[in-house]
């Protein structure tokens, strides 16, 4: 691989940012994600090749990790936030066509529940896997979920609850996205949902960590 | 109230000694500031005129009627008045725990969100100790500390609890979809009589395997 991207990878990988971000300590005074991306592509490293063989591979082993308790959250935030650092780069591509998405996931927390830490890692995560991100924000009322899904046809719809209180109106939400749009497919996630859960209330997948919903996602795409 | 940057970090899932050294800075950076904007606050209100139906999960606070279900209402049904509460981990932890813009710092959001978790419910569980010691100093006991969305009770229930907690009661408002604000904050009722004990939460009646409750002893 070039060296370049290997760098890419590895400052994904281990949280590099950029040039000023400190984190991690052996990787000090050292240019991150940010810089690297934009060298691989002023040295004519096309988007697509920095996606697929930079950024794709690093937050797949970034995920696997995770799902291995062998690295948690901080780590993983630090993670998605140098491969978003590296993707400011990348977004103009997609824009003009040159780099193709993988599809659409529309994203949000359920009415009633203002966490975003875990939604807005999901949804880096996905984006860093080729997706194209509709972020819906918090407390999502369900209209707002209907209104997206009608925008953007074909469109896959991630429902996140961090509140065991909350994990009611995830219901309703599936049950009315499901009524209206019998075909779209439903990804919930989230501290207090299960698979029962997800069962129980008809969505199609539940993700029990971002690399979870990285591979259901990656099954739809092919 | 704040814990230990050990107890913080063992709640992310480092086992002792094992989390990165830039966590910890962050941890500490985070702790220094909140010590900056002290914002706990826990209160709570005495309801005498109360009546309970265990057959029909039922809790009348004066014409109120609330539904918490069977799980809380045998475990208050010796009550003979509950006290309200409300505890909030402030403002400042619950909005910088929120992570919504592009160039949020995406760590300290996490750190401050954890933390405000912690801080919460460790106020909640002094003011429980407080209302038990004033309580035993007259002849009362107290049960446990219920919430709605948790043993089955409905979480939109929480509206009726706010209509005895009227005013921004302990710092605390609730929006239209029953959510508290500031976010780091907790609300329920707690059973006092003569008779009542003090149990911890019978979660093997309960069907949610992921409660924050669930298995505590206190």
């Amino acid at each position: 691989m070039n060296q370049l991207l290997e760098k890419i990878s590895a400052c994904v990988e281990f949280g590099k940012i950029d040039i000023k971000s400190p984190y991690p300590p052996s990787m000090k005074d050292q240019e991150g994600a940010f810089e690297l991306t934009r060298s691989a592509l002023d040295a004519g490293i096309s988007a697509g090749e920095i996606l697929e063989e930079a950024l794709i591979p690093a937050m797949s082993r970034v995920g696997q990790k995770f799902s291995r308790n062998e690295i948690f959250v901080p780590q993983m935030l630090m993670a998605a936030k140098a491969m978003s650092s590296s993707m400011t780069h990348i977004r103009p591509y997609y824009l003009s066509g040159e780099t193709r998405r993988k599809g659409t996931f529309i994203i949000g927390t359920v009415t009633g529940d203002l966490h975003d830490i875990g939604k807005n890692l999901v949804a880096m995560m996905i984006e860093g896997a080729g997706w194209e991100i509709i972020d819906l924000g918090v407390d999502v009322s369900v209209d707002e979920f209907i209104d997206a899904a009608e925008k953007h046809p074909g469109a896959i719809v991630g429902l996140s609850a961090l509140l065991t209180t909350t994990m009611e109106n995830m219901r309703k939400t599936t049950a009315t996205l499901k009524e209206k749009f019998p075909h779209l497919q439903i990804l919930v996630g989230g501290a207090p949902v299960t698979s029962e859960f997800c069962e129980k209330i008809g969505a199609d997948f539940y993700a029990p960590d971002p690399q979870g919903a990285v591979d259901y996602l990656s099954t739809l795409a092919q | 109230m704040l814990p230990s940057v050990r107890a913080l970090e063992r709640a992310m899932g480092y086992p002792a000694g094992n989390a990165p050294g830039y966590l910890t800075a962050v941890i500490t950076e985070v702790f220094d500031e909140l010590i900056a904007h002290e914002e706990i606050r826990a209160e709570y209100r005495i309801i005498d005129d109360i009546a309970i139906d265990t057959d029909a999960g039922t809790l009348t606070l004066q014409e109120v009627v609330l539904s918490p279900g069977l799980t809380v209402t045998v475990q208050i049904r010796e009550a003979e008045k509950v006290a309200l509460f409300v505890c909030t981990a402030g403002a400042t932890v619950s909005d910088r725990s929120r992570c919504s813009t592009p160039d949020a710092d995406l760590l300290k959001g996490y750190v401050y969100d954890v933390t405000g978790t912690i801080v919460v419910e460790n106020a909640a569980d002094m003011m429980l100790q407080e209302l038990r010691r004033t309580m035993e100093a007259g002849g009362y006991g107290i049960t446990n500390r219920f919430s709605p969305g948790y043993c089955g009770w409905d979480m939109a229930e929480q509206h009726k609890l706010f209509i005895f907690l009227r005013d921004n009661y302990g710092g605390v408002t609730l929006t239209e979809s029953a959510l508290m604000k500031p976010v780091k904050s907790v609300s329920g009722i707690i059973g006092i009589g003569r008779k009542v004990r003090f149990a911890p939460y019978s979660c093997s009646m309960c069907d949610d395997k992921n409660c924050l409750y669930r298995g505590r002893k206190t």
